[in-house]
């Protein structure tokens, strides 16, 4: 059951949480719900489709939001800027701490069903997915988050250029590279996704 | 792989995006709750170049609003002393249900500050 429409749903993010900030009791529950999902589906794809660890960080980042709320710069960035930044940070602070454990999970995708139960609609669309998450993981971390931020979340390099505080070129570079090693890791697998060999 | 199927499986992907559990939405309003700032008190008249003995005193306190609050709080715990036990009675009674004792620390208070005695 969807929630009744809120009178802040067309309130800008920023506006919200200054509204927060001052005391306005409902602002909050909509900007959580605006912006936790981006935020859990960003930190999701970085953490190699973790869910709970995504949730984890989704969490975190959300916290730090409020935390900063009555200190928040009006003008000098946007919300979700600022929030795939501190994802990035908090995922990357996660994945470097994988490695030192040695407990690198390498998501394996599932094995494709078989030819006929393969051809369902759903289950091609299943294995397409755990394949493209499978694929991104195997990308060096900065490809990784530049391939997302770019071609899943949506953003434009200059956007993506403050979130990975870098310049716009090496935003370019970064996605170009990711997309074409995404490439490589998928041949081969066209068949069993569904595409063309090619 | 050709880039229109990876530009495919990329849209799957955008369209794909995870749905928080209600869990999860919990938390982090409760977290919004907790951290969201109380609403401050008017603000008092511009400072002038020297601060004046409640600024010097509200910077101690941690601010105009926790002074504020002191304050309140001072003024209730005077009142709380000066009511009648009767009136105390019925708030405790209002958290746990016995009959509350009173109990005068300093006796006959307004005889120890009369010096004429």
């Amino acid at each position: 059951m969807t929630p009744p429409p809120d009178a802040l749903d067309d309130t800008p993010d920023e506006a919200l949480l200054v509204l927060y900030a001052n005391g306005d009791p409902t602002a909050a529950r909509v900007l959580a719900r605006r912006l936790t999902p981006r935020v859990l589906g960003y930190a999701a794809r970085l953490l190699g489709g973790d869910r709970a660890e995504a949730e984890d960080v989704a969490q975190e980042a959300m916290l730090r939001l409020w935390r900063i709320a009555p200190d928040w710069r009006q003008g000098e960035a946007q919300v979700t800027t600022w929030l795939y930044r501190v994802v990035t940070n908090l995922c990357t602070d996660r994945l470097r701490s994988r490695t030192r454990r040695g407990t690198m999970p390498l998501e394996d995708a599932p094995e494709v069903a078989d030819g006929a139960a393969g051809a369902e609609a759903g289950l091609i669309e299943a294995d397409r997915a755990a394949a493209l998450q499978a694929a991104l993981a195997h990308l060096p971390d900065r490809q990784r988050q530049a391939v997302v931020l770019r071609h899943i979340e949506g953003l434009t390099n200059p956007e993506i250029a403050k979130v990975m505080e870098i310049g716009v070129e090496a935003v370019e570079s970064l996605t170009a590279r990711g997309k074409r090693a995404l490439a490589a890791l998928l041949a081969g697998r066209q068949p069993e996704l569904g595409y063309e060999e090619g | 792989m050709q880039d229109s199927d990876l530009d495919d499986l990329l849209a799957a992907a955008r369209a794909d995006r995870p749905t928080p559990s209600p869990a999860l939405m919990a938390r982090v309003i409760a977290d919004a709750d907790r951290l969201q700032p109380r609403p401050a008190l008017r603000a008092a008249p511009a400072a002038r170049s020297r601060p004046g003995f409640l600024a010097v005193l509200a910077e101690a306190f941690g601010g105009r609003g926790a002074l504020a609050g002191m304050a309140a709080a001072t003024l209730a715990g005077v009142w709380v002393g000066a009511a009648q036990p009767a009136a105390f009675s019925v708030l405790t009674a209002g958290v746990w249900p016995t009959e509350s004792v009173s109990v005068e620390l300093i006796p006959d208070l307004f005889a120890v500050l009369d010096p004429e005695g």
